[in-house]
């Protein structure tokens, strides 16, 4: 019975090490002593996903002043499908910033690693309730006014779609990635993923809930492997 | 064997990371179309309970807001920045389509917060008749000001006293014999389920004051599309916001209530712009935290005609009472309640005085579980007591669920 649940044991810990060792080893194998490399392209879309409008609500008594804005759902969020070897080494917890403002939350697509602080201020003169039901990362955090600022802390990996509780088309993104290497595209598209080891990579393209299938490139020795993504 | 589990579940986790899960299901938006110029969205209900023996929550004859399909869209057409045109349809228990509202709202100065509303509009008067929605709405149940039915009519008038209080607790279908001799529904003090048709005038001096004006054919308790009367109702609302969290409103509305042909049957021609609503409404809000508190206060007074002895020789008033709160729980998970009145003055018939109505009280606490953002599930329980009518007391247990987009 003993020796039993020592072979368990064994197996279990043989299991463990063998899944770790593939979550965090590339496709190929990375060269030692090799320079990381870096890999960029461009994020096109065909078509910019609308803003989300106002719900109609015929029961208002007037006009809301605030103004909806397509520049931010340009962004488009690159990342390795797989992490390389030492992506987990992270030791100090970082702290991003998604704020409420003009009934908008700035910025309106985050992406964090995880063990993130995201703090949440109120610059908008009205109440906000800021909250998420997804499972990534379920919280509510209330109302608060304007000087007000909560945080929330950020452990798995996933994407996490925020709301207003009070203002229904307030909405955002944070995608958290249990690794660092991701980037978030300019304006025009552009992005590039530094610090990344040479070896073959899977990489998808996202933008606002849209993901392209996984491509693969190659990042030489201290090179730039390229490589660009249609999206829509 | 725990170990080999925990190991497991390790690797799946471990061989799953990197790749962000997928958002939820169900849409939850609403459409737009042409450049964002025309923006649909909707609220589909669903509401079960067991029969409701007292018409305590009864909205007509017909249909009780315990025991209800709703369906609506809402459309907005945007025209520029000076005008846009609202609209919804609604349908109850798959009944015709109607047009719950539907009205061209027109803003002179685009940076100006001004706004001219004209045609079937939202309520001016009070806070809650604007919000009755599902997804507005903390429970399942509507405050009594806003949903129960008084015996008085608008087309038909109680000959004497004794005929007024005959009808005591039978609002759900009151019969007098002055005008329509047909049993009907009677009125609520504001009705939620109807809009009112005229011309509204909005108003915002800075992010503290709010004010809204109107002229409409109908009264609080009988809106109307087309008018039945010579008389308009004039009605008014000012707010305050003094902090983040806190809304302060005071309301007043006043026009002809009775039908032409209910007057004329009563004292004749030309009187028919004599018999008024006249009413006065207070609300406050606050919210802060995971708290939410609100309260409001409606007070009517119908003038009716004095035909026959004993007769009706004082306005008929009602007050209407209630206090709601919400607390949430936790992400997704709220808890609520209300307490409301509605009360009476006494008229004096052959028996001596008593209360017009039989004043009703309710009781309401439940809460909401959010399956998905836009799909709400609620349950309630409830207790009324009325003063009066063939069932004095009801218990009911319901539950609701609600999509939004």
């Amino acid at each position: 019975m003993r020796a039993e649940r020592q072979r368990t044991r064994r197996a279990a810990v043989l299991i463990a090490c063998v899944a770790a060792l593939v979550s965090v080893l590339p496709p190929r194998a990375i060269v030692r002593g090799a320079r990381n490399g870096a890999i960029a392209g461009r994020v096109e879309l065909r078509r910019v996903a609308p803003p989300v409008e106002r719900r109609p609500t015929v029961g208002d008594l007037g006009t809301s002043a605030a103004a909806l804005d397509i520049s931010d759902r340009l962004k488009s969020v690159v990342y390795l499908d797989s992490a390389p070897r030492g992506a987990f080494e992270q030791v100090e917890t970082p702290r991003a910033v998604m704020d409420q403002r003009g009934e908008r939350f700035v910025p309106h697509v985050l992406a964090i690693t995880t063990g993130t602080i995201v703090d949440f201020p109120n610059s908008d003169r009205i109440y906000h309730n800021v909250f998420s039901l997804s499972k990534t990362r379920q919280f509510d955090l209330g109302r608060y006014a304007v000087g007000h600022s909560k945080p929330v802390r950020f452990d798995r990996a996933g994407v996490v779609r925020v709301f207003c509780d009070i203002h229904s088309h307030m909405n955002a993104f944070i995608l958290v990635f249990s690794h660092p290497f991701y980037s978030l595209t300019d304006n025009d598209g552009r992005y590039r993923i530094d610090n990344v080891p040479p070896g073959t990579y899977n990489v998808i393209a996202w933008n606002e809930g849209v993901s392209s299938e996984a491509r693969a490139v190659i990042v030489p020795d201290g090179g730039v492997g390229e490589l660009d993504f249609t999206l829509r | 064997m725990k170990l080999a589990l925990r190991a497991a579940l390790f690797a799946v986790l471990a061989l799953g990371h990197g790749r962000p899960a997928h958002p939820q299901a169900l849409p939850s938006e609403p459409i737009s179309f042409a450049d964002g110029r025309v923006t649909v969205g909707g609220d589909v209900s669903i509401s079960v309970a067991p029969e409701d023996t007292g018409f305590f929550n009864y909205t007509d004859y017909e249909h009780s807001a315990l025991r209800l399909f709703h369906a609506d869209v809402t459309t907005s057409i945007g025209m520029g920045g000076h005008f846009a045109v609202l609209g919804e349809m609604s349908t109850e228990n798959g009944d015709r389509l109607e047009a719950y509202a539907l009205y061209l709202r027109i803003r002179p100065w685009i940076d100006r917060p001004f706004d001219i509303q004209a045609g079937r509009v939202p309520p001016t008067f009070g806070a809650f008749g604007r919000h009755a929605y599902s997804t507005d709405n903390l429970l399942i149940g509507y405050p009594l000001a806003y949903q129960y039915l008084t015996s008085l009519r608008a087309d038909a008038l109680p000959v004497n006293a004794d005929e007024l209080l005959s009808m005591r607790g039978r609002g759900w279908l009151s019969q007098f014999s002055l005008g329509s001799r047909e049993p009907a529904a009677g009125l609520p003090l504001a009705t939620a389920f109807r809009w009112d048709t005229g011309v509204q005038v909005h108003a915002a001096a800075g992010p503290m004051v709010d004010a809204t004006a109107a002229v409409t054919t109908g009264t609080l308790s009988n809106p109307l599309f087309a008018d039945d009367n010579s008389g308009r109702q004039i009605a008014g609302r000012l707010s305050v916001h003094p902090l983040a969290g806190l809304l302060i409103g005071a309301s007043a509305a006043r026009g002809p209530f009775v039908s032409n042909t209910a007057a004329r049957g009563a004292v004749g021609d030309g009187h028919d712009g004599e018999f008024t609503q006249t009413a006065f409404g207070g609300d406050i809000e606050y919210s802060h935290a995971y708290y939410l508190v609100r309260a409001e206060t409606v007070f009517s007074e119908w003038k009716v005609p004095a035909v026959g002895t004993p007769v009706i020789d004082t306005p008929l008033r009602a007050l209407a009472t209630y206090v709601e709160g919400r607390y949430k729980v936790r992400p997704g998970l709220y808890v609520a309640a209300r307490l409301d009145h509605l009360g009476f003055n006494e008229v004096t018939g052959s028996l001596g005085p008593q209360t017009w109505e039989a004043p009703v009280s309710r009781f309401e606490v439940g809460g909401g579980y959010s399956i998905q953002r836009n799909l709400l599930l609620k349950v309630s329980w409830q207790h009324n007591t009325r003063d009066g009518g063939r069932v004095t007391r009801a218990t009911l247990g319901a539950a609701q669920l609600v999509f939004w987009f």
